[in-house]
């Protein structure tokens, strides 16, 4: 029943996210589950107050998601930056920033007219100008932009109808642009802001949301205070349009159970990443919990195909029956995180889910390397083959992976250890580890992708997605090469027919679960604990991000 | 006349001192192998693009000759400019200033509990019986071996998870320092309770305490005027040690309770690699323990003018 | 040193030495092996000290990671005291130059705080388990090497040595017969002290994820883990810390007693 998606429907509808949601709702799998109910007892909303939103996130280098693009940036910027369109608590796509949009017959031209009256922080007027200066500046090498970039690649320009109309010229047909403009990777921000030096821009950013950047205190907070002049560009029944927080204190508490302890004291409002043993003893608290997982990609770990050995597909499916995903996540995610068998997220409706491939099975993934030809062990009881060892490495990022994550591959590498892999873990901070995905210095490699739609099979496999984004970052780490699916990708990209897009992504998903290029884990987890005083929680960006305008403090 | 000579020898002298460990810096980053400009942005890989990689080589003058690099840099650090964080975009100077104050009072707070808990400690010890000097030595001894991590994380289980008198996250209140402080107290006080008990012994022992007692003066009242007197000398003197001692700890314990201080910018830096946030941190912590080593001569010059300035080698 | 307290002594070296080299004696499990089925179980019979995260038995894991940890004191002390014997050595009875050379160098290294200074190799290394041992030496050189070289110093210029002088014995004969005697006492009882010192600055390099990495059942990466689950599974970062504070105070203690039955 947790609520996954913001919704201009929701306005007055505060979700009620007890405790009590915990276990057994929070298996809802796609987006259709979601529910809201107005708490009858909930009192008139109360002004007022400045909301500590303690993140376990790395902090962001820029506040500007449309530099780099991870999801920390989407999660801040949701507060203060506004996108074009967004989803509904059914998960369709409805226009937010646009008033409507149109798309020609050859699925060449995107027509997108603005909501008129809306100003940016700055006081600049939103008009069709801004869609052109945004696109354009994330498609600027210099923005070096990776999320945003790859969302709007098939824009090829940006032409000016008049005042609040645009149209967007596309080199191929795109049915997931408007999915990819509901990301804050791609939000709109003020063209006179985005005009100042990048450092200027990250320090920060200028939108239209409800909240704007005061300051940011490195290493330390980032203060965010109401916009008092915010329009909400769709209808709503509020009495007025501005948000009932006086601001937001975002800090960067990195270590899982001291943002925990902050919060059971009362020292900060809601924290983010909760680990899973404390929202099983939040339960007991009196403290609420937000399940939101992310659209897009499954959390899973990707297997290396470019190089030995998991070029060997016999290899691959070795290491997966070697390993024990349930017994893990049953110990070390207390019921938090229900099993995938798919690429995609559970709120994403086309996805494609095989829980026939992936069990553990040591027989068998003996006998599997055997049959590749690891037949010998040395000493340590790894297995030999032409004088190489079954060595494989993984590096784990310490700011994407929670703790429980990073026993679960511990765990993999005990039993993974037993069939005879030497696994490796090198846990890096953020930086070392897209160092170590950009050297393909990898074997395994659990990276998370969020994106709204379906249209992320084709970043994180087309062979396209090989070669680095300008960031440097690129998302096929499975580094999967297969034209027939690339083939089956670019149609499912291109048609303008539903029925069609869903079954070609189907033997998309097929074809790469097949060939175990990948081990689906669970469901990118985003779980959000808060202290009872915090009323109206529930509302959450297209990305699944919190979206604080409706929440206000009972104090 | 004389002190101004001594305290101009002794700034030269930290001044050398400061001028080598820059230089010790600024060859060890030249000996990382590959490009500086790379390894100033992270290491190999970090994905710099190549523009920052030019204004780094821009900033450090890497294009130059290694000796005009090397005066260029001193000239930088004689101005005050240590370089730009590449991970914060702003320069190391600023990201210092905003992190130093927390760090500081951290410090100095923790000196003043270590201090008083362990004159506590040594006192009461240092008038006990046999039975009561060995617990002492225990207890002084297990105090010392406490990693701050392991005590900080103990403090916060009673403290914060059992009890929930205090917070368990430090965001620069001041109950929110109770247990940061207190965690980076008790190891030094462990230290400073030995050295001082040895020294409160020695001078309990002293013939002129022993006279002073045969004059009729109570142990009490021998034990204040001598005693502490000759005890806390050596310990001063342990004050640029004790300085140093808390800034290391004060990393871990910065990390430990989330408190924002320079501790934990360094931790940052390091775990990214951020050179310039780095150096600039090492210089500006050994600034510091110089300038608490000049203090403590100084003061210990005003206390003892003949001793302190004879011994100097 | 009384009775009781040596024979207390000798019985706590024999078990560490045990814990070190055999571990199987004490704790007969394999500290890797994981078992997902049998995750945070409080300490009980089966498992004195409970079990972590993978179900993994913290005592054998205790056990088994005194090899680990004391390798990495042993060996920094031994990098950072050999470091620090050399510049000694070199400073005493070199020209007066390299000794005032050498004395600035101690004093530029001692002028950075002890983890700052790891910190800062780390920083050139890059994390791990032997640029922690690096880190933690050089980190220590320092402090050893000013104190050896003013013990060394006081003994050449004593009237023991230049009596020795006098009486023609050749300088090998004045380091065998004077030099090593006196100072082999300081150094055991520095030696002893610095391995506590160093497993507790290892394993804060560990804690903080610049150490020894996973699954190791290095101390410091223990408490690492247990941290996260400190609200309720205490047991995870209690026994790993009390076997620091066991060898660091153990080790003080005895290196304390060293310099008092020698004195």
């Amino acid at each position: 029943m947790a609520k996954t998606s913001f919704s201009p429907l929701k306005i007055l509808a505060t979700a009620v996210l007890s405790a009590l949601a915990l276990a057994g709702c929070s298996n809802s799998t796609g987006g259709g589950s979601d529910q809201e109910s107005e708490n009858p007892a909930s009192p008139e909303p109360q002004t007022g107050g400045t909301l500590i939103y303690a993140s376990g996130d790395a902090e962001p280098d820029c506040l500007d998601p449309h530099y780099g693009g991870n999801y920390p940036q989407g999660l801040i910027s949701t507060q203060y930056l506004e996108t074009l369109f967004t989803k509904d608590e059914d998960d369709e796509i409805i226009p937010w920033l646009a008033e409507s949009s149109e798309v020609s017959d050859d699925g060449l031209t995107h027509t997108i007219t603005l909501t008129d009256g809306i100003t940016f922080h700055d006081g600049t007027k939103l008009t069709a100008e801004a869609i052109k200066a945004n696109i354009e500046h994330l498609q600027d090498p210099d923005t070096a932009s990776s999320t945003g970039y790859l969302a709007v690649e098939n824009v090829e320009s940006v032409e000016l109808v008049d005042e609040l109309v645009a149209e967007l010229h596309l080199s191929a047909p795109d049915n997931a642009l408007e999915e990819s403009l509901s990301m804050h990777w791609t939000a709109i921000q003020s063209p006179d802001a985005l005009s100042r030096e990048i450092p200027d821009n990250c320090e920060a950013p200028v939108g239209t949301g409800p909240f704007k950047v005061d300051s940011w205190e490195r290493d330390q907070q980032i203060n965010l205070v109401r916009n008092e002049n915010y329009t909400l560009p769709v209808d709503s029944d509020r009495k007025y349009d501005q948000a009932y927080l006086d601001g937001i204190t975002w800090r960067m508490i990195p270590e899982a159970s001291t943002r925990y302890s902050a919060l059971q004291s009362g020292e900060v409002d809601v924290i983010d990443n909760a680990q899973p043993d404390t929202i099983q003893s939040a339960e007991d608290a009196d403290i609420g919990h937000l399940d939101a997982p992310r659209p897009g990609a499954s959390n899973r770990i990707e297997l290396n195909s470019s190089q030995a050995p998991f070029d060997d597909p016999l290899v691959r499916e070795a290491f997966i029956r070697s390993v024990d995903v349930d017994g893990g996540l049953e110990a070390l995610f207390f019921d938090t995180a229900p099993r995938s068998y798919s690429l995609l997220s559970s709120v994403e409706p086309m996805q494609y889910s095989d829980d026939s491939l992936f069990y553990q099975d040591v027989d068998e993934a003996n006998a599997l390397l055997d049959e590749a030809g690891w037949t010998a062990r040395d000493e340590d009881g790894v297995r030999v083959k032409n004088g190489e060892r079954l060595e494989i490495s993984m590096p784990v990022s310490t700011n994407q992976s929670v703790p429980a994550e990073q026993s679960l591959f511990e765990q993999f590498q005990a039993q993974a250890a037993e069939v005879g892999f030497d696994m490796n873990i090198d846990l890096l901070d953020l930086s070392s580890w897209y160092a170590a995905l950009g050297d393909h210095d990898y074997n395994l490699v659990s990276a998370p992708y969020t994106k709204v739609g379906p249209s992320v099979l084709g970043i994180l496999y087309h062979s396209d997605s090989i070669e680095p984004a300008p960031s440097g970052y690129f998302a096929n780490n499975a580094q999967v090469s297969d034209s027939e699916l690339d083939e089956l990708l670019d149609q499912a990209e291109q048609t303008t027919d539903n029925t069609e897009r869903a079954d070609l992504y189907e033997q998309a998903q097929q074809k790469v679960l097949e060939n175990y290029y990948v081990l689906p884990l669970y469901d990118q987890q985003n779980h959000f604990l808060y202290a009872s005083d915090v009323k109206g929680m529930g509302d959450t960006s297209a990305i699944a991000a919190p979206d604080y305008y409706n929440v206000w403090l009972d104090q | 006349m004389q002190l101004l000579g001594w305290l101009g020898r002794r700034v030269g002298a930290a001044a050398i001192l400061l001028w080598l460990v820059a230089t010790a810096i600024f060859i060890a980053i030249r000996l990382i192998p590959g490009d500086p400009a790379e390894a100033i942005m992270g290491g190999p890989g970090s994905q710099a693009s190549a523009e920052a990689l030019e204004a780094a080589r821009e900033q450090y003058h890497l294009n130059d000759p290694m000796l005009v690099q090397y005066g260029l840099y001193l000239v930088q650090l004689v101005t005050g400019d240590l370089g730009t964080s590449y991970t914060q975009h702003r320069p190391v100077v600023d990201v210092m200033a905003e992190a130093l104050p927390a760090t500081l009072r951290l410090t100095l707070v923790s000196l003043l509990v270590a201090w008083g808990i362990a004159f506590i400690m040594a006192s009461i010890a240092a008038r006990s019986n046999r039975i009561g000097q060995a617990t002492g030595t225990v207890i002084e001894v297990v105090a010392a071996a406490v990693p701050h991590f392991w005590l900080g994380a103990m403090l916060i289980i009673i403290f914060s998870t059992w009890l929930g008198w205090l917070p368990a996250v430090d965001t620069g209140t001041t109950i929110g320092m109770i247990l940061p402080a207190i965690t980076l107290a008790i190891p030094l006080s462990g230290f400073l309770a030995q050295i001082m008990r040895d020294s409160l012994v020695t001078a309990m022992n002293s013939p002129f305490a022993l006279a002073a007692r045969a004059r009729g003066a109570s142990k009490g009242q021998v034990f204040l005027r001598h005693g502490f007197r000759h005890a806390a000398l050596p310990a001063l003197n342990l004050t640029g040690w004790a300085v140093a001692t808390s800034m290391s700890g004060a990393v871990v314990v910065e990390e430990v309770f989330a408190r924002p201080g320079l501790g934990r910018s360094l931790l940052g830096a390091v775990l990214s690699r951020d050179m310039p946030m780095v150096t600039g941190i090492a210089l500006f912590s050994a600034l510091i323990y110089m300038v608490v080593m000049l203090l403590v001569e100084a003061i210990e010059a005003l206390i003892n003018p003949a001793a302190s300035r004879g011994e100097h080698q | 040193m009384s009775r009781t307290a040596k024979v207390f002594g000798l019985v706590f070296v024999s078990l560490i030495v045990v814990a070190a080299f055999f571990p199987g004696v004490l704790a007969p499990n394999n500290p890797l092996a994981v078992d997902p089925a049998e995750a945070f179980q409080t300490p009980s019979l089966d498992h004195p000290f409970g079990t972590d995260e993978s179900g993994r038995d913290v005592y054998t894991r205790v056990i088994h990671g005194t090899a680990d940890s004391l390798t990495i004191g042993i060996s920094a002390t031994a990098l950072g005291m050999g470091i620090a014997i050399l510049l000694a050595v070199v400073a005493a009875f070199g020209p007066r130059w390299i000794d005032a050379t050498v004395l600035r160098l101690l004093e530029v290294l001692y002028a950075i705080p002890a983890l700052l200074l790891a910190l800062l190799i780390i920083a050139f290394t890059g994390p791990g388990t032997t640029p922690a041992i690096i880190a933690v030496g050089l980190s220590t050189a320092p402090g050893y090497a000013r104190l050896i070289r003013t013990q060394l110093w006081t003994l050449v210029n004593s009237e023991m040595f230049d009596a020795a002088t006098v009486l023609g014995h050749s300088q090998w004969q004045k380091v065998r017969n004077h030099l090593i005697p006196n100072t082999l006492s300081t150094l055991l009882a520095l030696i002893t002290l610095g391995i506590g010192q160093a497993v507790i600055w290892a394993s804060a390099l560990s804690f903080l994820g610049l150490g020894t990495p996973p699954p190791a059942p290095e101390w410091g990466a223990m408490l690492a883990h247990g941290r996260t689950y400190l609200h309720f599974a205490w047991w995870m970062t209690v026994f790993p810390g009390v076997a620091i504070v066991i060898i660091a105070a153990g080790a003080t203690l005895l290196g304390r007693s060293v310099t008092r039955s020698s004195a």
